[in-house]
């Protein structure tokens, strides 16, 4: 089956995410408005008054409020969506944390701003990475299109019967969320139609009134340890989940962007590259020069941060010579980028191949096309066996 | 021996509804909250949802893993988090048309102090449900830490009295009258000595959480906390009562109005002498305490004189 009808229309990231939102008809919606984010409160707002968006509004006083808003709304049954940024994800920590815990299918929107320290209103994924560990699915986009896409197989991921997770889909603040693109928006009915599936799944259990339920009980001992044990269960399946999820979506509106991770001309590639974000598209210009002077170089885009893609990573650079990671972040104690350390858990599956941390593109520094070449020359003469800095932050050597 | 019928008292004419928890609650002895929980299940009925935070209440209305002492759907969220979860709830309720009472629990740490910017913000927006505040005075669960509605001169275990600590040095915050500035459907005040009032009260909060936003703040004296004998947290609501120190009133739409007079007030020192964490105040101290419940007391029937002669309309 395939989708009818679309749409195409210049807009902004932010638009685009709340344009993936509003096709996936959420029961609630509750944001507060932070740089970079807030054209998502505006344009769902506008949705919501021009009578496109038949959702309850909540004008909330705090991102706080915000998160345990949507949260216990999908607890009772509801379908909801959030968006935040930077300081405002950090003020919902508690109920992010939360709403994870409580398995809470949300699906939030996190346009990715420098944080913590100095007050910089910049790019750079430091937000996302300080929720790494809260036990959401994390997930990384690239262009305008890609996240409205994400947006809708977002919401097929979280409320899953087998995930029942929230989601959150980060993408470059101003990079994006400011940048407008032709983004195809697709019918309503055929967003509803890719989400039909959903309805053919067993009811989620759900805090319904008359109904002895009780969700947040004081979990201890071996009770706790046997929902924290579901809850890791659930976020392996979500791997291979997103994979089918976005099979599906190739298959029926014509776009798919590899689920976990998408691969690009890696098969036959002897080094790689690893990036995430809008940077990707930057690095694929440079892979295709690179190879155009016979280099084999390839490009991974880390879709997928958590759970963390650890098997198809592997597939995808056993046998690889030498790879480096570009991170838009830090990973404070071990002072590399945090995708990078992450790789390099995985050493003992890929095999002890040089690895390298590329740290760029913070507060709103561009990561240029000669910081990547400078980047795919260190992997490569690291792959030719040269010694080389497993650290290094491009714009401050240049 | 056959004994003729008597009449019950007039509270149970109003519990049309079977008790929603067990016998035996984990409170501790004489606690009010015991009696205040089984209350508003008589009085709501089943089709309640309850939201509440760690707190007092906790151990109670959470269990532990899968069991519990009630059959009432809870919620439990944090301590930032009850009103605005509490929203979450009723907004999704409200959109598939189901009707229900959604009625958040929680002590004044929760509601005064930590969680106090959502639950001033669902009042703002005239969120439609109830909020009950049960104010024992300070973080008790925790053991007995200050919070902002302690008042003036009590002694807590992070404002002991020693040689240089004199117990708390600022007054309570009035939580009650501030949700009412912000002009919400329906704001009581209530205390167990008086549990008819209470039970009308919980009665018009239902009505009234059609139309918006209700708060209801309920004393509740601690008697592991205050220093009271487990029997007699109840007179110690009584004494409240007539000394004026918590009044009994309401406000409909922005409408004051004393639910019970009092007609000569007794000094705050009967209050006071009941309690333990007054003990050390100075005949100084305790005039400033009577004076801060005159000039309370004042304000709130200045508000009430004001109701009568023009309503100011509610959002």
């Amino acid at each position: 089956m395939k989708a009818r009808k679309s749409e195409i229309k210049v807009i902004t990231g932010n638009a685009a995410a709340a344009y993936g939102a509003m096709l996936c008809r959420p029961d609630v919606v509750a944001s507060y408005p932070i740089t970079p984010q807030t054209e998502v409160v505006e344009q769902l707002s506008r949705f919501h008054a021009d009578g496109i968006l038949d959702a309850e509004m909540v004008e909330v006083e705090g991102e706080n409020s915000a998160m345990n808003i949507v949260a216990a709304a999908t607890i009772a049954g509801g379908r909801a969506f959030t968006a935040t940024s930077s300081w405002g994800l950090a003020f919902m920590y508690d109920a992010v944390l939360q709403a994870a815990g409580f398995r809470a299918p949300v699906v939030m929107a996190n346009v990715n701003r420098e944080m913590p320290g100095i007050l910089a209103v910049s790019s750079g994924q430091q937000d996302m990475i300080s929720t790494r560990d809260s036990g959401w699915i994390q997930m990384v986009v690239e262009n305008c299109q890609e996240i409205l896409d994400s947006i809708i197989m977002a919401f097929r991921l979280a409320e899953d019967i087998e995930i029942q997770l929230p989601v959150m889909v980060n993408y470059d603040g101003f990079y994006l969320s400011f940048l407008a693109e032709a983004v195809e928006i697709p019918a309503r009915e055929d967003v509803d139609q890719f989400l039909a599936p959903l309805k053919l799944q067993p009811e989620r259990s759900k805090l319904d009134p008359g109904r002895p339920l009780g969700c947040g009980t004081h979990g201890i001992l071996i009770g706790f340890m046997e929902l924290r044990y579901k809850h890791c269960a659930a976020l392996e399946r979500a791997k291979q989940k997103l994979d089918e999820i976005d099979r599906e979506f190739g298959e029926f509106f014509g776009r798919s962007y590899g689920g976990q991770i998408e691969e690009y001309r890696t098969e036959d590639a002897e080094i790689v590259v690893l990036t995430s974000g809008s940077a990707t598209g930057t690095a694929r210009t440079v892979i295709d020069a690179k190879r155009a002077e016979g280099l084999k170089v390839g490009l991974i885009k880390l879709r997928m941060f958590r759970p963390f893609p650890r098997e198809r990573l592997t597939r995808a650079l056993k046998g690889k010579k030498a790879v480096g990671v570009l991170d838009r972040s830090v990973c404070f104690g071990w002072n590399c980028g945090p995708m990078y350390m992450e790789l390099r858990a995985l050493a003992p599956d890929i095999g002890f191949i040089p690895m390298m941390s590329f740290i760029d593109g913070m507060a709103n520094m561009d990561i240029t096309i000669p910081h990547i070449e400078r980047a795919i020359d260190d992997i490569y003469a690291a792959s030719q066996g040269k010694p080389y800095q497993e650290v290094t932050w491009i714009p401050l050597e240049e | 021996m056959v004994q003729k019928a008597k009449k019950l008292p007039r509270v149970f004419d109003y519990f049309h509804n079977e008790d929603q928890f067990a016998g035996g609650l984990a409170f501790c002895a004489g606690c009010p909250l015991e009696l205040t929980l089984r209350i508003l299940s008589k009085v709501l009925g089943r089709e309640t949802v309850i939201v509440g935070t760690p707190s007092c209440s906790a151990p109670v209305l959470y269990g532990q893993n899968i069991g519990t002492w009630h059959r009432l759907p809870y919620y439990s969220c944090l301590m930032t988090g009850v009103a605005s979860s509490a929203t979450g709830l009723v907004r999704y309720y409200r959109k598939i048309g189901k009707d229900v009472n959604v009625v958040c629990f929680t002590g004044d740490g929760c509601a005064a102090d930590v969680g106090f910017q959502p639950l001033s913000g669902a009042a703002e927006r005239n969120e439609p449900f109830i909020y009950i505040c049960y104010d024992n005075e300070g973080y008790m669960n925790t053991g007995i830490q200050r919070s902002s509605t302690t008042p003036f001169g009590a002694a807590t275990t992070t404002t002991p009295v020693g040689v240089a600590g004199r117990g708390k040095g600022t007054s309570a915050k009035n939580l009650p009258l501030i949700i009412a500035m912000h002009r919400v459907s329906y704001v009581a005040t209530a205390t167990l000595s008086h549990t008819e009032d209470f039970i009308k009260k919980l009665l018009k909060a239902e009505e009234k959480r059609k139309e918006g936003f209700v708060y209801i703040h309920v004393f509740i004296p601690c008697a592991v906390g205050w220093g009271i004998e487990s029997d007699s947290t109840i007179q110690v609501s009584r004494m409240a009562v007539r000394t004026n120190y918590f009044p009994l009133w309401e406000a409909e739409n922005g409408k004051f109005r004393l639910t019970h007079t009092v007609a000569t007030p007794r000094p705050i020192t009967e209050y006071t002498k009941l309690i333990r964490k007054f003990r050390h105040l100075t005949e100084e101290e305790l005039a400033r305490l009577q004076e801060e419940v005159n000039s309370n007391f004042a304000f709130l029937r200045h508000l009430t004189e004001f109701g009568t002669s023009g309503t100011p309309k509610t959002g």
